[in-house]
């Protein structure tokens, strides 16, 4: 393993991102695989590099890095920033290691796809924000040890992210407000408390999967951040929660109109103590009381054709001993009895009622 | 044959004529017994087959459907028949030689009346024609619409510019020495002024509840105004009266009801609306014909039945400056000064000298102006107000808002527009380029009897909202009509229009950046039209 060390501030005189990134690819080249950097803000330090032997891995080890730490790193890479990171870090990472012994500025894990990234410290806002998983490779990991910024994890599609709400007694949310916005994958772990969380994921306890899946994870992570000291505090699953969408089957389901008109509206309706209404609603068209024409029968020039029964199309009109009568359950007020009797029998009349 | 006189109305006269196909038709009557104005008719027709040869000519007869030619019975094309009829053998369709309206007058010596909205529309929309332009672009960040909580709740009530607060510090506590007026925090957009007569009871209260529910379930601070027909004593009992905004109009109709249950009343309203005009027949009165004036309309109003006309000015009121004093201070004083009280006129040249006259309100108890446009809705008007007067919303609204601004008053007195927003099927917008052109809010009502279920439209189909014949059940006090209404659906209809509305409202703030609702940034509005753009004061693009 070569070793190459490099110090980007020379007597106030301050190495360029680009001659930088320039260097490390030039060393790579030459054989270099670890690789320790005295840095002065440059950026995207391990990220868009990588050993000619592709089972080479490269190593960093990062003092005062610039945004979009490990921006774009590949698998075989790990990076170790000593202190904290601005924002960015692990931005489209697609497969390294990155550990952060400190806090991360904005939007860690940003589009994340792929490695694992670990933060002994806090994230800023948009954490986590569309990180994704491709089921082609490992899915990514992104652990913090305390707590997010608000609007994390906002469209996130994949991945694994635990947040320890570690040292967190002071807010009041663990993931800052409104965090999970337009959330359609993945899961997030979390221990502590959380407010104000997107309307399209919801919050449910912890399976048997997931235990074993945090208690592993969690030596491994705090073992990377050297304070396995913390295991005993942050391992009582039952402080835990997970994070994920809601399908379309549990969107929180609100008290329908109906309901409301039922349960919480004045009782029986506003107009009730002067409109006796039923709320029944008549179909289009509908017999009985939602007839918008009456027929009535006159016997005086009836010859007993039964014109009227054979044409009425809803069968409505009886005959007993030469009386008809139109029965209101079936009649619908189409006045076709008046039109087809010629000896004027049947008249038809508006049915103008007024509620009581 | 039956001969014919050339001054007897003719069907060739009528708006609309049933197109009728007998082989389709299956006799099934659905058609005639749902046809609320009469229009047609089952009828036995009599048709002579010539046969061969030295035979004689045979008669058949006929089961048809035929339509009616009467003033009373015309068809108002509605297209209820056709949406009953199983084989599509019927539809109305428009009479491109109509010549009702004159023959209406020559035969009855009155002005002809309907409901609905004005049909002419020759002027083009303004509002179609401004675009928001102003999308945050990298020049700031945008919201994203589904991130942000955004803040859609506007003023209502007197704002006090702040000079007029005259702070001072007392026990090391910032106090304010003036009473402040009452303000409500409200939805931008409020359900409006349809009075009980003018719509059926389950319509109205088809609105209540839905505004209660947007308020207690979804949380959206909607308030309703009631219109000047009266309000149900339950109501005025209940908690719901809250999120009512009270209507008092030339009428007065219903207040004697009112006054009788303040008591007895455990909350609030939200507001009083003094109507003094409305868009769809500025400078004319209320009109409830008598038809609509059931029993229960005529206990809550304390009128008999008969046509029911509202002076078209208060009787008492003959000044801007008098309205102030007198029923200002009156509204103002009916809850104790707890209630903000605003003012309703309908939009006209004269519109700004009112809003000015207003703005120097010594009392501070002006809450609220609201400006009616010409293309709102009517339950039933003079059709030669209807058609030819009024004022377009857009530039009055504009109008007001800049002369406050050169005041620097903008805000002091809330601005709201309505009159025929969402008319082209864009309510959101309509509403979201009124605010940014200086309303605080906006209204609508002939909206929500379009979600309701009208069968209308703006080009001359129904608009019968007078006749009390509604077909939909919503413009009626019929009982075989209104129960056609399903009240929990047009509740639940309502409600799921204004989450929507509330969405697409988002969908227009993010873009121009802004989470609360942008009273007054004209500069997120542009337009192709440099007639509008140098009359609203925005910018032309091409």
């Amino acid at each position: 393993m070569k070793k190459y060390s490099i110090q980007t501030l020379n007597e106030n005189k301050r190495m360029s991102t680009q001659e930088l990134l320039q260097l490390i690819t030039a060393k790579v080249e030459e054989g270099y695989t670890d690789f320790e950097i005295n840095a002065c803000g440059q950026h995207n330090i391990g990220g868009s590099v990588w050993a000619k032997d592709r089972a080479q891995s490269l190593h960093f080890l990062l003092r005062n890095p610039g945004q979009r730490v490990g921006a774009m790193a590949l698998k075989g890479t790990d990076i170790f920033v000593e202190g904290s990171a601005p924002a960015d870090v692990g931005w489209l990472n697609s497969g390294a290691e990155i550990i952060v012994d400190g806090d991360c500025g904005d939007t860690a894990a940003h589009c994340a796809a792929g490695g694992k990234i670990y933060v002994s410290g806090r994230v800023g806002t948009r954490s986590g924000a569309l990180m994704k998983h491709d089921p082609k490779f490992e899915s990514p990991e992104f652990w913090v040890l305390k707590n997010t910024g608000s609007f994390s994890f906002e469209f996130m599609g994949g991945g694994i992210a635990v947040v320890c709400g570690y040292d967190c007694d002071e807010f009041s949310s663990v993931l800052g407000n409104r965090s999970c916005v337009g959330m359609v994958g993945g899961v997030i772990y979390v221990r502590g408390k959380i407010q104000d969380i997107a309307e399209c994921v919801k919050i449910v306890n912890l399976d048997e999967n997931d235990i074993n899946f945090l208690n592993s994870g969690l030596k491994e992570f705090l073992n990377k951040i050297n304070k396995l000291d913390l295991y005993t505090s942050l391992s009582n699953f039952l402080d835990w929660k997970k994070i994920i969408p809601c399908t379309k089957n549990d969107n929180t389901k609100k008290m329908s109109v109906s309901e409301f008109k039922e349960k919480v509206w004045v009782k029986d309706g506003i107009f009730s103590d002067f409109v006796r209404d039923d709320f029944k609603v008549f179909p289009i068209p509908s017999p009985g009381e939602g007839r918008f024409h009456i027929p009535s029968w006159n016997a005086e020039n009836c010859i007993n054709c039964k014109i009227c029964i054979n044409n009425c199309p809803q069968s409505a009109i009886e005959e007993n001993d030469k009386i008809y009568k139109s029965n209101p359950e079936k009649c619908i007020g189409c006045g076709i009895c008046s039109a087809v009797c010629s000896k004027k029998c049947w008249t038809i009349s508006d049915n103008r009622q007024e509620i009581a | 044959m039956a001969a014919v006189n050339i001054n007897q109305l003719h069907l060739d006269d009528l708006p609309w004529i049933i197109e009728y196909d007998e082989t389709k038709c299956i006799q099934c009557g659905k058609c005639t017994a749902v046809c609320s104005f009469g229009a047609i008719k089952p009828v036995v027709e009599t048709r002579r087959r010539l046969s061969g040869g030295l035979q004689k000519p045979s008669f058949e007869k006929l089961l048809v459907i035929k339509q009616q030619i009467s003033f009373e019975h015309a068809c108002r094309g509605c297209g209820m028949c056709s949406r009953v009829c199983p084989n599509g053998a019927i539809k109305a369709v428009r009479n491109e030689n109509d010549r009702y309206s004159v023959r209406y007058r020559a035969e009855k010596a009155d002005s002809l009346k309907k409901g609905g909205r004005s049909n002419l529309n020759t002027e083009g929309r303004t509002l179609d024609k401004i675009k928001i332009g102003r999308i945050s672009q990298m020049t700031d960040p945008s919201l994203d619409a589904a991130r942000h909580k955004f803040e859609l709740r506007t003023p209502f009530g007197r704002i006090l510019s702040a000079d007029k607060l005259n702070f001072c510090v007392k026990d090391g506590k910032v106090e304010s020495t003036v009473q402040l007026p009452p303000n409500r925090w409200i939805y931008p957009i409020l359900m409006g002024d349809m009075s009980i007569g003018a719509v059926s009871w389950r319509m109205w209260e088809a609105m209540a509840i839905a505004t209660a529910y947007l308020n207690e379930v979804m949380g959206m601070p909607v308030r309703m105004c009631t219109g000047e027909g009266g309000i149900p004593v339950k109501l005025l009992k209940s908690r719901f009266v809250k999120y009512m905004i009270l209507q008092i109009a030339s009428g007065h109709f219903g207040w004697n009801r009112i006054v009788q249950a303040m008591p007895e009343m455990t909350e609030d309203p939200a507001g009083i609306l003094i109507k003094i005009g409305q868009g769809a027949k500025p400078g004319d009165g209320g009109l409830l014909m008598a038809s609509k004036v059931a029993r229960y309309v005529q206990e809550i109003r304390g009128v008999p039945r008969a046509d029911l006309l509202s002076p078209p000015t208060h009787q008492g009121l003959y000044s801007i400056e008098e309205s102030v004093q007198k029923m200002f201070l009156s509204m103002n004083a009916a809850f104790n000064f707890r209630v903000p009280v605003a003012i309703k006129v309908a939009a006209s040249v004269t519109s700004v000298s009112v809003y000015n006259n207003l703005l120097r309100d010594p009392y501070n108890i002006v809450g609220g102006f609201f400006i009616d446009g010409l293309a709102a809705g009517t339950g039933a008007a003079h059709e030669i107000s209807l058609n030819h007067t009024g004022h377009p919303i857009t530039s009055k609204l504009r109008d007001c808002y800049l002369a406050a601004v050169h005041q620097g008053r903008q805000g002091e007195i809330p601005l709201f527009a309505g009159g025929g927003l969402g008319q082209t099927g864009s309510f959101a917008a309509d509403a979201f380029k009124l605010i940014c052109l200086g309303a605080n809010g906006v209204f609508t009502g002939r909206l929500l009897l379009e979600i309701a279920g009208c069968v209308g439209n703006d080009t001359g189909k129904c608009n019968s909202c007078n006749t009390g014949l509604c077909p939909a059940g919503i413009a009626t006090q019929d009982v075989c009509l209104t129960k056609r209404l399903d009240i929990d659906k047009v509740a639940q209809n309502i409600v799921n229009y204004f989450i929507a509305t509330d969405i697409e409202l988002k969908k227009l703030m993010g873009p121009v950046g802004n989470s609360t609702i942008p009273i007054g940034r004209s500069d997120a509005l542009i337009t192709v039209d440099k007639h509008v753009s140098n009359r609203l004061d925005i910018q032309y693009v091409c």
